[in-house]
């Protein structure tokens, strides 16, 4: 078990599960500044495929974090 | 609009073009160019009608591989369960190698798939996007030479390939985005490079394939119902055409790379390319 990564990885998982979820509440227009898609012209649009992104990596970096930490057998 | 002989026509390409490793996006731009059909490709009907005809070639492809997919489920629910992917698993290797590729074009796509597609949506931009796609088929050909042996197909050499080769085939999978260059072609080009036969390749590119076409298809399925329907008579007529024609696309193919390369498809692309390049730029 990789402790660091382990953490990093669920750090990561974290923040991009709740970017996914101002993605699919927030439009274009209410997104942070710095959110790629953020659209000051104030349209209602919902990036709703940036969401998708945002939770696939989530997803995916909390898999990671499952395998990494499962204990080792002591030999 | 689209009417039913173009919805037939683009449908039954649509199936071929998809999983034949020559560009359907490709095609879909250049032959209605070169028929002189003026396809609104961001109208409503036409939204329809790549919502269905995609959602009908994945279901296709989820149909005919449905004994691999039941076991590459189970093998990925076990693999979660025993927190470990042994290699001993061949199923849970290889479903996490193809969520390991998938993951590298599924959020290009989900990013950048409408700007990408916007940038090169030029005729004479995609015809050229064609002959590189030959060009790179060509050129693994070559280069992979005979130094790896064929054979039948064998998941287990599937589920050997390592995880950094799997994210190098979904990077590839990537410029698939760019209308001109083929998912089947770049995803194959990737496993060949690898060391896999090509019926191997083939397999490993028809599975990759299936979750990107049924997602990039269902997260279409809001701009349907969005539309009124309006289209679905004739986005339906396509759709039926493209699972025909998508069913002996695949039927054929996975017997074709038993014992044959993709050369035959990457002279087609730089033909077709050039021929497509010369006919845009004359206005003929």
């Amino acid at each position: 078990m990789s402790r660091p990564l382990v953490v990093v990885s669920l750090i990561l998982g974290i923040v991009l599960g709740i970017v996914a979820v101002i993605y699919l509440i927030e439009p274009a227009s209410g997104l942070p500044s710095f959110f790629p898609g953020h659209d000051a012209a104030g349209t209602a649009i919902h990036h709703s495929k940036h969401a998708i992104g945002a939770g696939i990596l989530a997803l995916a970096l909390f898999a990671f974090a499952w395998f990494q930490s499962k204990p080792r057998k002591a030999t | 609009m689209i009417t039913y002989v173009q919805a037939i026509l683009l449908g039954l390409l649509q199936g071929v073009a998809e999983l034949f490793p020559i560009s359907s996006l490709g095609h879909t731009v250049l032959i209605p160019a070169l028929l002189r059909w003026s396809i609104d490709r961001s109208s409503d009907a036409f939204v329809s009608f790549l919502v269905l005809t995609h959602m009908a070639t994945a279901l296709v492809l989820v149909g005919f591989f449905w004994r691999d997919w039941v076991q590459i489920c189970l093998g990925l629910l076990r693999s979660l369960r025993e927190r470990e992917i042994r290699a001993d698993d061949t199923y849970a290797k290889l479903g996490w190698l193809l969520i390991v590729s998938t993951i590298p074009a599924g959020i290009i796509g989900l990013l950048f798939e409408e700007s990408l597609q916007a940038i090169f949506s030029a005729a004479s931009v995609v015809a050229g996007a064609l002959v590189l796609n030959g060009i790179v088929l060509l050129a693994i050909e070559t280069l992979r030479g005979r130094s790896v042996e064929g054979g039948p197909h064998d998941d287990r050499k599937l589920a050997a390939l390592s995880f950094t080769r799997a994210v190098l085939i979904g990077i590839a999978q990537c410029l698939a985005l760019i209308p001109g260059f083929s998912r089947t072609g770049l995803t194959m080009a990737g496993g060949l490079a690898s060391g896999l036969s090509h019926e191997n390749a083939g397999r490993y590119s028809f599975l990759l394939a299936t979750p990107i076409i049924l997602a990039a298809a269902v997260l279409k399925v809001p701009d349907l119902f969005a539309n009124g329907g309006q289209g679905v008579g004739e986005a339906l007529a396509g759709a039926a055409c493209a699972a025909v024609s998508a069913y002996l696309s695949v039927r054929f193919l996975v017997r074709y790379f038993e014992t044959r390369s993709t050369r035959p498809f990457a002279i087609y692309c730089m033909i077709a390319g050039v021929a497509a390049f010369i006919l845009v730029s004359l206005g003929l």
